[in-house]
C-alpha cells in the first residue's frame, strides 16, 4: 500500500500505459486494471449521463474489455488491421482527493492516430478512478471524455482511447 | 428457423422488380445473365450527389427524429437535415415541430444551442424573437416598419412544407407536393409497426446519441445495413466473442425482402439474442424470466402469430432514403446525413420499451452497445468496409474496359429466379435499393 499517491505517481502510470497502447501491447495494457473494471467513453453529446441509463460509445465491463484486446489482437479485427499508428499526449495531470482506496486521476489527452493517409485527431479528458495494487496502481475505472461535438472526420473508436 | 411471417407469405416474400432488365447509365440488370451491376460514379462523382439532393434528398420524405427526443414542451435540438440546419422541438403547447434553423430577417442561425427547453428563440443578430410555436413575438423598434399589420405575421419561423408522425418516427419534407408518408412508406409501415410493438407504452430514445462520420458515400451505408453475406467474414471477431458466451451465430432461415420506394428489410434468426425478446445466454438468468414474461404478456396482447414475429426474429429496415431501424439485439436508429459524395454523417440513437426496468435497461444498453456504433465490437469493421470501398472504387475511374468500373450485386439472382425467396446472405434487399435509386436519378420518378 502507498501511503500517499503523488502526482508523479499518477503521471508514470499514465504515460506508461499510454506507451503500452501506442505500442500495442494490448496483453500488458490488461494487466493494468483490476478485474472488475470497466472502461467506458461517453458520447459526445450526454458527457455526464450515467451509462446504466445512457447509450455510451464504449461501456465496457472487465468481460467485454477482455474481449475487446483479444478481438484488436485479432487479424480479423479489420478496423485495426492493419494497425493505425497512435501517439498520446497525456497531459494537465492532477489528481484528486482520495475515497477510501480509490483515487480520482484527471489529465487532458490529444491522441494522433493514423492510418490510410489520414491524421485524426481526438482530445478529450481522462477521468479515472485508480486505485494502489502492490507498488503500483491500477483502474478501477478508466474513462475518457471527448471533447468533439461530433467524431469527425475520424468516425470510430476502433483503437483504445 | 421459427415460422415467424415472413416464411409463410404473411408478408410479401415474392421477389419484385425482377420482371424487366434495367440498362440505365448506372444500374445494369441483366435476368438472361443473372447478373446487377452498378456504376461506381455513382460513389465519386459531384455530379450525382448534386442530382440526388435536388430529385432524392429535396423531394422525399426525410426522417427527422423520434418525438421522445424532445419530450417536454419547450425541448429542441438543433439537427441538419440533407444540408439544411432546423430545430427540432416541441412548442409550449406539447405539439412536436420543425423549423429552418434560418432567421427570416437576414438568414442567421438562429438558435445556437445545441439542444436546450426554451419557450422562445431569439435572434443574437437584430434581436428578432420567435415564440416556439413560430410566430414572431418581438422585434426592437417595431415602428420603423411599415404599420400595416401583417408583416409580423408573415415573418414568423419557417416551418417545413410537410411534417408527418408515424408511430413516434417523424418524417419531413422539403418539397410542398408528393406522396403522403403513409404512402411513402408502404408495406414498410408493417416493419416499423413490428418494432413499435415491442411495448404497450411505445418505444423512447435512450440519452446519448452517436453522432459519427464515414469517409465514404452515404449510399454504402445503405448497401452494407441491407447485406448479410458480409456478417460471417466482416464480423468474425464479433462471432468468436458471441462464441465464448456461449452463443452459436447462424444465417440459416434468413431473409431479404424488397419493399415498396426503395425499402428493403433483411430478417435474421440467428445473429444473436434480442433483450427482452429472446434469452441468450450471456444475457444472465434474470433476463431469461424477464424474457418468458415479456413474450407471454406480449401474445396476450397482440396474439400469438404475432407475437412470434415481433419476439422471434431480428430485422434491419431500411426506409428510403436516410433511416435504418434496427430491431435486433436492441432496438436502434441510424440516420444518414450525406456530407459530401465520399462523406457521410451518421446519427444513431438506442430505443427502448418506455418505462422499462432499470434492470432491463441496463442490460439492453450493454448489450447493444457490445456490437454497434463506432466504439461497438463490430461497427467499426463496417466502417472500415465502407471506406475500403471508398479508396478502392477509385481505382478503376475512367477504365474503358467493359465491366471494370462497376460493382456487382448479383448475389442470389439464379435464386430468385427460380421462384425461391430471397436469402439475407444474398444481395436482393440492395438491389432493391439501387432500383429505386436508379429510377429517380436516372429515370422520371417524380
Amino acid at each position: 500500500m502507498i501511503a500517499t499517491i503523488t502526482r508523479q505517481d499518477v503521471e508514470d502510470f499514465l504515460f506508461r500505459e499510454a506507451a503500452l497502447l501506442d505500442e500495442w501491447r494490448l496483453d500488458e495494457w490488461l494487466t493494468l486494471f483490476e478485474p472488475g473494471a470497466t472502461y467506458e467513453v461517453p458520447t459526445t453529446d450526454r458527457p455526464n449521463e450515467d451509462p446504466h441509463r445512457s447509450q455510451y460509445y464504449v461501456w465496457d465491463d472487465y468481460e467485454l474489455l477482455s474481449a475487446r484486446v483479444k478481438r484488436l489482437k485479432s487479424k480479423h479485427a479489420h478496423a485495426e488491421n492493419p494497425h493505425s499508428r497512435t501517439r498520446r499526449l497525456i497531459t494537465n495531470v492532477r489528481v484528486g482527493e482520495p475515497a477510501g482506496a480509490e483515487i480520482p486521476a484527471y489529465a487532458a489527452f490529444l491522441i494522433y492516430k493514423i492510418r490510410d493517409g489520414n491524421v485524426d485527431q481526438f482530445v478529450g479528458r481522462y477521468e479515472h478512478v485508480l486505485v494502489p495494487d502492490g507498488a503500483g496502481l491500477r483502474f478501477r475505472k478508466r474513462r475518457a471524455v471527448l471533447e468533439l461535438e461530433v467524431l469527425r472526420p475520424g468516425g470510430r473508436l476502433s483503437f483504445i482511447l | 428457423m421459427e415460422d415467424t411471417g415472413e416464411m409463410t407469405g404473411t408478408t410479401t416474400v415474392e421477389p419484385r422488380a425482377k420482371t424487366r432488365d434495367r440498362r440505365s447509365p448506372f444500374v445494369h440488370e441483366d435476368w438472361g445473365a443473372h447478373t446487377f451491376r452498378v456504376n461506381r460514379e455513382v460513389f465519386r462523382s459531384e455530379e450525382i450527389f448534386a442530382r440526388e439532393r435536388d430529385r432524392v434528398w429535396d423531394r422525399l420524405w426525410l426522417y427527422l427524429g423520434h418525438e421522445t427526443e424532445v419530450p417536454r414542451p419547450g425541448d429542441f435540438k438543433q439537427r441538419t437535415l440533407a444540408g439544411r440546419p432546423l430545430i427540432f422541438a416541441r412548442d409550449s403547447t406539447g405539439k412536436v415541430r420543425a423549423y429552418l434553423n434560418a432567421c427570416p430577417h437576414r438568414g442567421t442561425i438562429l438558435c445556437r444551442e445545441t439542444e436546450g427547453n426554451a419557450k422562445t428563440f431569439q435572434c443574437f443578430y437584430h434581436a428578432w424573437t420567435f415564440a416556439n410555436t413560430g410566430e414572431l413575438v418581438g422585434i426592437p423598434d417595431p415602428g420603423a416598419y411599415p404599420p400595416e399589420r401583417g408583416f409580423a405575421a408573415e415573418m414568423g419561423l419557417r416551418g417545413l412544407p410537410r411534417f408527418e408522425n408515424y408511430r413516434g418516427f417523424v418524417f419531413v419534407s422539403f418539397a410542398a407536393d408528393g406522396p403522403s408518408l403513409r404512402e411513402h412508406l408502404g408495406d414498410a409501415r408493417e416493419y416499423v409497426d413490428l418494432m413499435a410493438e415491442h411495448s404497450e407504452g411505445g418505444l423512447e430514445v435512450i440519452p446519448g446519441t452517436h453522432l459519427y462520420s464515414i469517409r465514404g458515400n452515404w449510399k454504402l451505408a445503405v448497401e452494407n445495413a441491407m447485406d448479410g453475406y458480409h456478417f460471417s467474414p466482416t464480423h468474425v471477431t464479433f462471432v468468436e466473442y458471441l462464441k465464448t458466451t456461449g452463443y452459436v451465430t447462424s444465417d440459416e432461415g434468413g431473409r431479404a425482402i424488397t419493399l415498396e420506394n426503395g425499402h428493403s428489410v433483411l430478417v435474421f434468426s440467428g445473429h444473436g439474442g434480442r433483450v427482452g425478446m429472446q434469452w441468450e445466454p450471456r444475457f444472465g438468468e434474470s433476463e431469461r424470466v424477464r424474457v418468458e414474461d415479456n413474450v407471454r404478456r406480449l401474445a396476450a396482447r397482440i396474439g400469438e402469430p404475432r407475437a412470434k414475429r415481433v419476439s422471434g426474429t431480428s430485422r434491419i429496415l431500411y426506409i428510403f432514403p436516410n433511416l435504418l431501424l434496427f430491431d435486433i439485439e436492441g432496438l436502434a436508429a441510424r440516420q444518414l446525413e450525406p456530407i459530401r459524395p465520399d462523406f457521410t454523417e451518421v446519427r444513431a440513437w438506442e430505443l427502448a420499451p418506455a418505462g422499462e426496468s432499470a434492470e432491463a435497461r441496463e442490460l439492453r444498453i450493454r448489450i447493444l452497445g457490445s456490437f454497434i456504433g463506432p466504439g461497438g465490437l463490430a461497427t467499426p469493421d463496417d466502417v472500415e468496409a465502407y471506406e475500403c470501398v471508398q479508396r478502392g472504387v477509385v481505382a478503376t475511374a475512367g477504365d474503358p474496359r467493359p465491366n471494370v468500373d462497376w460493382s456487382d450485386i448479383s448475389r442470389g439472382m439464379a435464386r430468385e429466379a427460380e421462384g425461391q425467396p430471397a436469402r439475407n446472405v444474398d444481395e436482393a434487399g440492395i438491389r432493391g435499393f439501387w432500383r429505386h435509386w436508379d429510377d429517380r436519378i436516372s429515370g422520371s420518378a417524380p
